[in-house]
Order: structure tokens, then C-alpha cells, then sequence
């Protein structure tokens, strides 16, 4: 096995283990909140897959500006991937957020600035999908998802601030805040852990999709130059 | 720089002048947005207190619906007469072509704001000749070219062309969105300057980054 | 002036279309590019105007690297290829006014109706391109490319859509083109109209310049015979034989 899958295979294994432990934390270390009660654990994997939701897009932006910039193809498949799984842990993000607000709040849907921007990036990563599947050149398509991340990324932030700025002009019609959530060190550790844990996960996947996508590019590739036989033309070698 | 504002103005009269002799582009635009006002009327039995917070809301649904009908139809000449070659050769820089797009959007959507406004005045009875809402129409809209040229460009060269427009725009446009709507019906009822003042300060940054960042990447839509 | 491509190499995805790419055009040459479909013609077409960036090599007019982001540069170039880049909406005369603006060149109607009279189609300038024949779009686009009166002149299959008169007006052109020192250089399937115009052939074949025949009075016979034999045998071996 060539080194660079064994490195990959020894992280796969790590990865493995530091979920499991930062379950095992959330399970068993943590201590019930008071307020919310047991629900409230949920809170852990909402927050560490909100994060990956973003660093994801932080990691498809920074791609795209590196292939405009650089032309290497290498970066194409690893935005894509980025994005991709980003996509998944935003809803999960989303997912678990509104399995934590029902019982809580008795809502499943709270105008939180955060969980609103989250919700809007999410339709950005499905937008930079279909923008995808939209173009046929590979070399155009790596180019406008390129684009598209940048100026989405770019879209965050400013997304976030209105929210936000929506919030605070009418708080009494949102749901609650995590203020009220009481927070122990324990908490902290475990939050933190989990925190890490999704991270390194979210660096294998990230690995692994890339290396998967960068193979189906090039089988496309081949795929297209088998194809484009001129009528009457020998294939020549 | 001489060079690169002649270019942008020469852009833009063509593009103005294409508009004009199709007139499609402008029917459409112009017809979809009388339906909308009318449909809203059905669809709201609206007290003259609720119109008022209501009308932001309204007209700004009708701009960005015919706008995006117009952003959709700005780059097909190009794209179909493979008119973007000839364009690269010819201009001093590539973000002219953006520029030059992107007024051309920008005062489309002015002027299809600039029928809607009155009609909607006589419609409702609500006169929405408020100088803060214009000036908030007026950079909501160039928020809306700024990135929806940028878009536009693309996906007028993929499969699904129109279809993906509105897909790939919303989510990136969604802080416009709240900010006109917010700071237009702060303006029109009459709400306290510094609630207003943050979202237009909001859609300041909005245009200004956006704007900056699409003349940045501009080139890698049309060219190689 | 030399118009010189030197070691020119562009790849699309695995597949390499242009490799180190060798060919010099003197001021005054009409160079014919003849290939198969596929060969490169196109791709080195719109290298040279600029729209396409090589790998590797460099184009060079008058002993000078050409810079194509500067606007002068690619000034001195005109581009006519399958697509007409014409406004659909706009008249002819409309169209050539813009093109002339956007060069900063005369646009007064004079100017316009000459470059109209030069293509022959004077009697339609004033209607909306829309309603133009293929033929009529050729013309008008050749007057486009004209305008601004390039040095280089680059053209992908310049006789489709053009009738018997067309062809005959446009080798007119191309032969005040040579007198005026200006580079031609032309793509075509076309052979009996390029030959009085051609001072050489170039075929493209893998990527490279397998074959360059000057024109010293060819029969079309002999021409049609000799580009019917380079194509049907394989690319490698013409390869082969050119290096």
C-alpha cells in the first residue's frame, strides 16, 4: 500500500476513535443541563457540525481563489468535496438544532441569526452543486465553482450581520437564546472535544471524497476522449 | 482609465439601445410586475396602517422578480452570438464588461422602479414618493446588479440557464433583501433614523464588497 | 513585421492539442491552416488573438513578445470565427458603429458606409441584423473585423455562408490585405477559392506543423491531391515525417 493511503488509513482509525470519545464524553462526562435537561446534549453535535458546516465553505473558498490563481486542477475535486460535505453537516447542523429547539422553545424553527445563516449557506452549497452539474467542460466547470464559492463565502458574513441586525430590532418575536443554557467547565471540555473530534472527521472525509472525486474526473476525462472520434478519423494510439 | 470609462459608456449605449429595439425584455419585465401588483392586492386585504409597513415589502418582491427576468435576458446576446470573444479583444480590461453589464442591469431595474413606484401610489393610494425610499430602491438595486451580473454571466453559459438564475442568486442576495425591505418601511413609517441607518449602512457594505470581489473574478466567468 | 509562434503547447485536459508549435508569417503572407477537424486550427486561432493562454511558447510580432493585456496589442488584431458577433437587434450600420466606438475609431456615417460599401451591402445597413442571411452576416462580420484596420488578421472558415460573389469579394479583400503588409492567416476546407489568395499551406497535424508548401503556382489538382494524402494517413506517422 503506497504511503499515502497508509497515512490516510492511520487517520481513518484516529478519526474513529476521537468520535467515539467525544460521544462517550457527551454521554457520559457531561452533566445534565439544568434547565433543558437531557435534550440539551444534542447541543454538543449542533455545535460541532455548525462549525465544520463552516469551515467547510472557508476550505471550498480558499480552493477556489488557489485554482483561479494557480490553474492546478488538484484543487477542483477538493472544493467540490468540501462542499459536499459541508452540505451534510449543515443539515445535520440544522437538524439537530431543531431537535434542540422543539422541546425547549416549542418551535422547530427560531430566527436565530445563526441558525438563519446556516440555513442560507446551506442553499448556497446546493447552488454551487447544480451549478455543476450544469457545465459539461471539466476546465469551466472547476472555474465557476470557483467563483461561485468565492462570492458565496463573501456572502456570509453580510448574511450573518442581517440577521442579526433583524434580531435585535425585534427580539419578543424570536424563539430563546443559548443564555439560557447554564454552561460547567465539563460542559466546556466536552463541547471543545467534540469540537476537535468533528474536525479531524471532517479532514478524512474531506481526504477521502477528494482523492474518490479527483478519480472520477479523471475516468470522465478519458471517458470524453474515447468519445470524440471525427467520422472517417483513425484512432490514432 | 480614459480608455476604460469610454469602453464602459460604449457597453452600456449598446446594450440600452439592444433593450430598447427588442423591447421584450422590457414588456415582460413591465407586465410581470403590474400582474404581482394586483395579485397582491387580491391577496392581502390591507388596512392603510399594515400597507404602509407592507409596501417595502411589496415593491421590492416586484423589482427583484422583473429583475431577474431582465438579468436573465442581458447576457444571451453575448452567449449566443458569441459576441464575449470579440468584447475581450476589444476593451482595455475585462472588468468593463462587468461595469458596463452591471449599469445596464442596474438602470433596467431603476426604470421599471420608476413605473412601479407611481402605479403603486395610485393602486393602494399611498403616495411612495419618499426620497429615503427611492435612494433605498436605488442601492438596493445596484446591490442586486452587482451580483446578479456576476451570476448571470455563468449561468447563462450552463445547461439550465434561466432556471438556475434565481437558485444561484437568492442565497447571495438574501442580506439585500432584508435590508431594503427593513429600511424602506422604516423610512415609510417613519421609524427611528438609527433603526434604518444600520440597515443602509448594511447594503453600503453589501454593494461595496460585492461589487468589488465580482470586478475581481469577473474575468474567470467569460474567459479561459 | 514577423508574426513568430514559438514552441507553442496547449493542453486540454489530458489531451494535448498544440506541441511546441513552430511557424513564422512574413508581412504581406496570406498562410492557409489546413488539418483535420480537431487538429488545433481553431485553438491556434484564438491563441494568437489572444483568448486562449498557452502553457508554454510565445507569440511574437516584430521581435517583440506580445503583451495581449495590453489594448494595443490586441488592437492590431482582427478575429472572424464560425460566430458572427453581431447584435441581433441592432442594424448593420448599428453594429459597426458600436465596433468603431469601441476601438476609438471614426464613427461618423461616412466612415460607416464606406466600411459597408467594401463588403457590399450598402442597400441593408439599415436593416436590424435579425433579418440578415448567413451570407449577410459574413459580410457584415468581415467589415467588423476590418474596421479597425488590424495588422494581424485571423479568420476560422471565412467563406461559410458566402455565395460565389461574396467568396470573390472577400478574396479582394484579403488580397488588399497583402498589399498593405497586412499577416493573413486563414482556415478553410475551401480550397479552390483559397489558392489565388494562399502564398503558403500549413498542415496542422498532432499538435504541430507537419507540412508547409508555398504557393508558387499550384494547380488545384495537385493541391487537393496532396491535402487528400496528408489526411488520410495517421497522425503519427505525419508526425514523424515533419520533425
Amino acid at each position: 500500500m503506497s504511503s499515502e493511503n497508509k497515512k490516510l488509513k492511520i487517520l481513518s482509525y484516529v478519526v474513529f476513535f476521537m468520535v467515539l470519545g467525544a460521544f462517550a464524553m457527551v454521554l457520559f462526562y457531561a452533566p445534565i443541563e439544568q434547565n433543558m435537561g437531557i435534550v440539551q446534549k444534542v447541543f454538543f453535535f449542533h455545535v460541532s457540525a455548525a462549525w465544520i458546516g463552516m469551515l467547510a465553505f472557508l476550505v471550498a473558498a480558499v480552493c477556489g481563489i488557489l485554482y483561479l490563481t494557480k490553474k492546478r486542477m488538484i484543487f477542483d475535486p477538493i472544493a467540490f468535496s468540501a462542499v459536499e460535505i459541508g452540505l451534510l453537516f449543515t443539515a445535520i447542523a440544522n437538524f439537530s438544532g431543531m431537535i434542540w429547539a422543539k422541546p425547549i422553545w416549542n418551535t422547530w424553527w427560531t430566527w436565530d441569526p445563526r441558525l438563519t445563516t446556516m440555513t442560507i449557506m446551506a442553499f448556497t452549497y446546493i447552488g454551487y452543486l447544480l451549478l455543476r452539474r450544469g457545465v459539461d467542460n471539466p476546465e469551466k466547470r472547476a472555474r465557476f465553482g470557483a467563483v461561485y464559492a468565492i462570492i458565496g463565502f463573501a456572502s456570509v458574513p453580510l448574511t450573518f450581520f442581517s440577521s442579526r441586525l433583524l434580531r435585535t430590532i425585534h427580539p419578543t418575536i424570536f424563539g430563546g437564546d443559548t443564555g439560557d443554557m447554564a454552561m460547567t467547565s465539563a460542559m466546556y471540555q466536552t463541547m471543545a472535544a467534540g469540537i476537535v473530534a468533528f474536525t479531524v472527521l471532517f479532514a478524512a472525509l474531506l481526504w477521502h471524497r477528494s482523492i474518490l472525486a479527483a478519480r472520477e474526473m479523471e475516468i470522465d476525462a478519458l471517458r470524453a476522449q474515447t468519445e470524440t472520434l471525427e467520422f472517417g478519423e483513425v484512432q490514432d494510439d | 482609465m480614459k480608455d476604460w470609462l469610454h469602453s464602459v459608456r460604449t457597453l452600456v449605449w449598446k446594450d440600452l439601445l439592444q433593450e430598447w429595439r427588442s423591447k421584450d425584455m422590457l414588456t415582460a419585465m413591465f407586465a410581470f410586475a403590474i400582474l404581482t401588483l394586483f395579485i397582491f392586492n387580491y391577496a392581502m386585504e390591507l388596512s392603510p396602517i399594515n400597507r404602509a409597513e407592507i409596501a417595502a415589502g411589496i415593491i421590492w418582491v416586484v423589482v427583484v422578480f422583473a429583475g431577474t427576468l431582465g438579468l436573465n435576458r442581458s447576457f444571451t446576446a453575448e452567449q449566443d452570438q458569441g459576441c464575449f470573444d470579440a468584447l475581450v479583444m476589444a476593451v482595455p480590461d475585462v472588468s468593463a464588461i462587468y461595469f458596463g453589464k452591471m449599469l445596464t442591469n442596474w438602470l433596467v431595474m431603476l426604470f421599471v422602479s420608476v413605473l412601479i413606484v407611481p402605479i403603486y401610489s395610485l393602486l393602494y393610494n399611498q403616495s411612495l414618493f419618499n426620497a429615503g425610499f427611492l435612494l433605498v430602491l436605488v442601492l438596493g438595486a445596484w446591490c442586486y446588479s452587482a451580483a446578479g451580473t456576476l451570476i448571470a454571466g455563468m449561468t447563462v453559459q450552463t445547461r439550465m440557464r434561466d432556471l438556475l438564475l434565481p437558485i444561484l442568486l437568492f442565497p447571495i442576495l438574501m442580506p439585500v433583501n432584508m435590508a431594503v425591505v427593513k429600511s424602506a418601511s422604516g423610512i415609510l413609517t417613519a421609524a427611528p433614523f438609527e433603526d434604518v441607518q444600520a440597515w443602509l449602512v448594511l447594503l453600503a457594505a453589501y454593494g461595496i464588497i460585492v461589487t468589488t470581489v465580482s470586478i475581481m473574478v469577473f474575468e474567470y466567468v467569460i474567459r479561459e | 513585421m514577423t508574426l513568430a509562434i514559438r514552441q507553442v503547447t496547449k493542453t486540454f485536459g489530458q489531451h494535448r492539442v498544440l506541441d511546441a508549435l513552430d511557424l513564422d508569417v512574413q508581412q504581406g503572407e496570406l498562410l492557409c491552416l489546413l488539418g483535420r477537424n480537431g487538429a488545433g486550427k481553431t485553438t491556434l486561432l484564438k491563441i494568437l488573438a489572444g483568448l486562449l493562454k498557452p502553457e508554454a511558447g510565445s507569440i511574437w510580432l516584430d521581435d517583440r513578445v506580445v503583451n495581449y493585456s495590453e489594448s494595443n496589442a490586441r488592437h492590431a488584431i482582427g478575429l472572424v470565427m464560425h460566430q458572427p458577433f453581431l447584435y441581433e437587434h441592432l442594424t448593420g450600420i448599428e453594429n459597426l458603429r458600436f465596433y468603431a466606438r469601441i476601438y476609438q475609431k471614426p464613427e461618423d456615417d461616412a466612415a460607416l458606409e464606406k466600411a459597408l460599401i467594401r463588403v457590399g451591402m450598402q442597400r441593408f445597413g439599415g436593416k436590424p441584423v435579425r433579418a440578415y442571411s448567413r451570407g449577410m452576416k459574413q459580410r457584415l462580420t468581415i467589415a467588423r473585423a476590418l474596421l479597425h484596420n488590424p495588422r494581424v488578421l485571423l479568420l476560422d472558415e471565412p467563406y461559410t455562408g458566402l455565395d460565389l460573389q461574396g467568396s470573390l469579394l472577400f478574396n479582394q479583400l484579403m488580397l488588399e490585405q497583402k498589399q498593405q503588409g497586412h499577416i493573413v492567416i486563414m482556415t478553410t476546407h475551401d480550397l479552390s477559392h483559397a489558392l489565388p489568395i494562399s502564398s503558403r499551406f500549413a498542415f496542422l497535424a498532432r499538435g504541430r506543423v507537419v507540412e508547409d508548401l508555398t504557393n508558387g503556382d499550384l494547380s488545384l489538382a495537385y493541391l487537393e491531391d496532396w491535402l487528400a494524402g496528408r489526411l488520410a494517413k495517421p497522425a503519427l506517422e505525419q508526425q514523424k515525417e515533419g520533425a
